[in-house]
């Protein structure tokens, strides 16, 4: 049964001077799924999320968001429209508690402009809830471990009422224990907050296992696209990771674990 | 328009150019490597004059000793100023935040408030000088072309310009020159490959605030008597020169000093001419700032600059 | 608006707004029993609206306005020009016990606002070292344009641009106090409010992190403008009021040397607070009078040397690090805005 697309990337291209970080990408995501994204390092992964939320704008192509054409637009109204990103490398309000980090999310995200100061707050502190990050709700975000700055950045990001949550890379840097919560909690988000999820990971266990649809990028193009079955075998993939021996090696080896 | 009253301004225009060029090397290399604006630029400046004509006028000291005299003690303060000051803002971090570089002006400024008001309290706000000191023993001039020229001030920009390139070529060609241009560009890299970051810093804070305190000699050579006043007066247009010519660029300096300079002696005769010359000395100092400001918002880079 | 500000009674309960209504009305109660001239009173207003004002760009967005002094001059030319040349603005000024200086100096900080705005539009596309240098350039630009084209407006009398104002443009010192109060009143009020609004969450989020704040739905760069404009309208008004306390302006007003006592207020009290400004503007004026009794001459030297202390040891200001604290069961981060 076809959902609906919630994101359509048509031809997109963006170029840095001579570089093509990303090149005629184009795929759809389904309403309500969870969709990984993976390359090699340098494939333009990062800066694809950067187009759809408006941080860069493509020389080329068109980025449909609930049938709206949302290329190009400044990012602070992507967000507001529904689009949230976390960051790679966590990036939170340092002099700001984890419950006024979050605060920004609900300020400025879905209902922004229409929701007062105590609903957001409200609204704050049910998401840093949700993460588990309650018992640091006034703690100052310098003071977090990197474990929980990620938390705050989830919690930060759901604050924001996204309709499309875009994780990049959120599971680096975690022990393996630490990965399955994340991935449990990745899920519970799915479920409870009803949102679509595009998920970019190295840690290639945990894509195969949550993500329902897989695609892969290499050198700013598209390779493959399919279950995490079909781009487990594809060639293309497993040659493009060659490229990266470590990769490729725990590559090879966790999809054997995940089937 | 009359091309003589031109000319002597474009040229004057240039000379002054080039001696600001010159003062702003220290300021470029500080930015490029730690991104610490200088605020003090002024008072390191006059710092290198005062101790010239302390030299000269207390003790007989020729200033072309004294210019040396003025380069060490500069070398001497930027240590100080680097391990009182910088080092613990800047001297370990290799990334540098909004914050630190909030703290830097913030420190830069407390020591410019500090010489400012040492210069007034220990030595006045009367014009200091050499007397009647001149290069080539008394006071000549030059005349070319109708056109009047002191010799000092020309012989200042002389020694400008091979200030620069003498800076240029420690930079590219010695090993200490070419870990500070490592680190302009790439302070994580650099410390990567065994350079030590902190001592690239030091060595830049020495070699910034040395310089500047030698090209007091030449403001001192074109302007013959100085008050601490014009340090308010030299360090601003110091600082568009650098936008202009680019952070970290010492040749960009100099390029960026001539072209100042020579906007600066046009407008002057140009506002004379078509509007009044009640405004045409502070409107041509406008010109500086406003192609500042221009340059950061269409090309901040500069001309040779990396960022 | 509404949703954002909480009823009264809650004002009320706010020490900070209770710190603010408290030092205002002590001012005033100086003022009646004749505790001081009216001049330091005068100046004292002066130097805590500017530290409020420059607070608004510089300690909640994080933007360093090195040139802000620019606006003092633009406001306090504008003020004196007008009141120069037009006779009904000259009458205004004297009416309504000071509400009329205080209005025309309204027209004054809205020059001050729009020049910001547009100057803005492009000057705050640059950050940090860069845009604290380009504020440096208005600064000095507008310095030497109005020393350029001032003195073509009458050159007998504004000679070097300086003006004076004849004797039937001099307002009573003591209607230039009750403009002053009205416009410390509203900087503070200002302040306390956006300090608590979304607005001034924003603007420390592009404080924090700039890009993250976009990213997360705030729109950077109408913020930013709008801080500045709103900073500049204030410190417009100030430049205006004092210039008609000194009864003229000249270049002067343009020294960098005011910035450099705004900056070093807010950096006293404190970066991105409501109080900081207040009290480090407190603090300062007093400490600048006392060395200045006691260590005439080397007194700018010890204060050069304080705020390097401070920038190096303490770059909280005094109220961050009281922020730290708890009395009791209070939190003071809570009370001390």
């Amino acid at each position: 049964m076809a959902n609906r697309n919630i994101l359509s990337l048509e031809n997109v291209t963006k170029r840095f001077g001579g570089l093509v970080a990303v090149n005629n990408v184009s795929f759809n995501v389904n309403e309500g799924e969870i969709l990984g994204l993976i390359g090699p390092n340098g494939a333009g992964k990062t800066t694809l999320f950067n187009v759809i939320t408006g941080v860069y704008k493509p020389e080329h192509g068109k980025v449909i968001f609930k049938d709206m054409d949302i290329t190009g637009k400044p990012a602070h109204l992507i967000t507001r429209l529904g689009i949230v990103k976390t960051h790679q490398i966590v990036r939170p309000f340092n002099e700001m508690t984890v419950l006024e980090n979050a605060m920004i999310g609900a300020l400025f995200g879905k209902r922004a402009g229409r929701i007062s100061i105590t609903e957001a707050r409200k609204l704050a502190y049910e998401m840093v809830e949700f993460v588990g990050l309650v018992d640091k709700v006034d703690e100052l975000a310098s003071r977090l471990t990197i474990r929980e700055k990620k938390l705050l950045e989830l919690a930060r990001a759901l604050s924001a009422e996204p309709e499309l949550l875009l994780l990049d890379e959120a599971l680096a840097g975690l022990n393996p224990k630490e990965v399955s919560e994340a991935l449990e909690l990745i899920k519970r988000i799915k479920e409870e907050k009803e949102l679509t999820i595009i998920i970019v990971e190295h840690v290639m266990h945990a894509v195969m296992n949550i993500a329902e649809r897989i695609i892969v990028l290499d050198h700013g193009k598209k390779i493959a696209e399919g279950t995490p079955t079909e781009v487990a075998n594809d060639p293309n993939v497993i040659t493009a990771y060659l490229g990266d021996p470590k990769l490729a090696l725990r590559f090879v080896k966790e999809r054997r674990i995940s089937q | 328009m009359d091309t003589t009253v031109l000319m002597i301004n474009i040229l004057n225009g240039l000379i002054w150019g080039s001696i600001l060029g010159a003062s702003a090397i220290g300021l470029t290399l500080l930015w490029g490597v730690m991104k610490v604006v200088n605020i003090a630029e002024g008072e390191t400046l006059l710092l290198g004059s005062y101790i010239i004509i302390w030299a000269y006028m207390s003790y007989g000291i020729t200033p072309y000793i004294g210019m040396w005299m003025a380069l060490i003690v500069g070398a001497i303060v930027g240590l100080v100023v680097y391990w009182a000051l910088l080092h613990k803002l800047v001297g370990k971090v290799e990334i540098i935040t909004l914050k630190t570089e909030m703290s830097t002006l913030l420190v830069m400024f407390a020591l410019s408030t500090f010489l400012y008001n040492a210069y007034y309290y220990w030595i006045g706000s009367e014009p200091r000088g050499i007397g009647l000191w001149h290069v080539g023993g008394e006071v000549s001039y030059v005349t070319v072309g109708g056109i009047t020229l002191r010799v000092n001030s020309i012989f200042a920009a002389i020694l400008a310009i091979l200030t620069a390139v003498a800076t240029h070529l420690f930079l590219t060609r010695t090993m200490a020159g070419k870990s500070i241009r490592a680190v302009m560009q790439d302070a994580q890299a650099a410390s990567l490959a065994g350079i030590d970051p902190v001592k690239v810093k030091m060595l830049t804070a020495i070699l910034g605030i040395g310089i500047t305190a030698f090209t007091g000699f030449l403001v001192l050579l074109h302007e013959a008597a100085i008050t601490p006043e014009m340090s308010h007066k030299y360090a601003p247009v110091a600082f568009t020169i650098v936008v202009l010519g680019g952070l970290g660029s010492v040749m960009g300096s100099l390029i960026g000093g001539f072209i100042i300079g020579l906007v600066y002696g046009v407008s002057k005769v140009m506002v004379a001419e078509y509007y009044t010359p009640l405004a045409a000395d502070p409107i041509a100092l406008s010109t500086a700032f406003i192609i500042m400001v221009l340059v950061l918002l269409f090309r901040p880079q500069g001309l040779f600059g990396r960022r | 608006m509404r949703s954002y500000i909480a009823s009264v009674s809650y004002y009320l309960k706010s020490p900070t707004l209770l710190f603010m209504f408290l030092v205002i009305v002590s001012i005033v109660i100086a003022r009646i029993a004749g505790l001081t001239t009216l001049d330091t009173l005068i100046l004292l207003m002066a130097f805590l609206g500017m530290a409020a004002s420059l607070n608004i760009i510089m300690g909640f967005a994080g933007y360093v306005s090195f040139g802000h002094a620019v606006f003092l001059g633009i406001g306090g030319y504008t003020y004196v020009l007008l009141v120069y040349f037009f006779s009904p603005l000259n009458s205004l000024q004297h009416a309504a016990g000071g509400i009329g200086a205080f209005m025309v100096a309204i027209i004054a900080g809205l020059i001050c606002a729009i020049v910001a705005a547009s100057v803005g539009a492009a000057v705050l596309r640059l950050r940090g070292a860069f845009f604290a240098i380009a504020t440096l350039g208005l600064n000095f630009a507008v310095l030497y344009i109005v020393k350029g084209i001032v003195p073509t407006l009458n050159p007998e009398q504004f000679f070097a641009a300086q003006v004076i104002l004849p004797a039937r443009a001099l307002v009573h010192k003591s209607l230039i106090f009750n403009a002053m109060v009205i416009t410390l009143t509203v900087i503070l009020l200002t302040n306390y409010i956006i300090k608590k609004s979304r607005f001034g969450m924003g603007l420390i989020a592009i404080k924090e992190d700039e890009d993250a704040a976009e990213v997360l739905g705030v729109p950077t760069f109408k913020y930013k403008t709008l801080a500045f404009a709103v900073s500049a309208f204030f410190t417009g008004i100030i430049g205006a009021l004092i210039s008609l306390n000194g009864g003229g302006v000249d270049e002067a007003i343009f020294r960098v040397g005011h910035t450099i006592d705004m900056i070093v207020m807010i950096v006293i009290g404190g970066l991105g607070t409501a109080l900081g400004p207040l009290v480090g503007g407190l603090i300062y004026y007093w400490l600048y009078d006392l060395l200045l009794v006691h260590y005439p001459g080397i007194n700018l030297m010890i204060l050069g040397v304080l705020v390097a202390l401070i920038v190096l040891f303490a770059p909280e200001g005094v109220i961050g690090i009281l922020r730290k604290y708890s009395i009791g069961k209070v939190k003071l981060k809570d009370v001390l805005e």
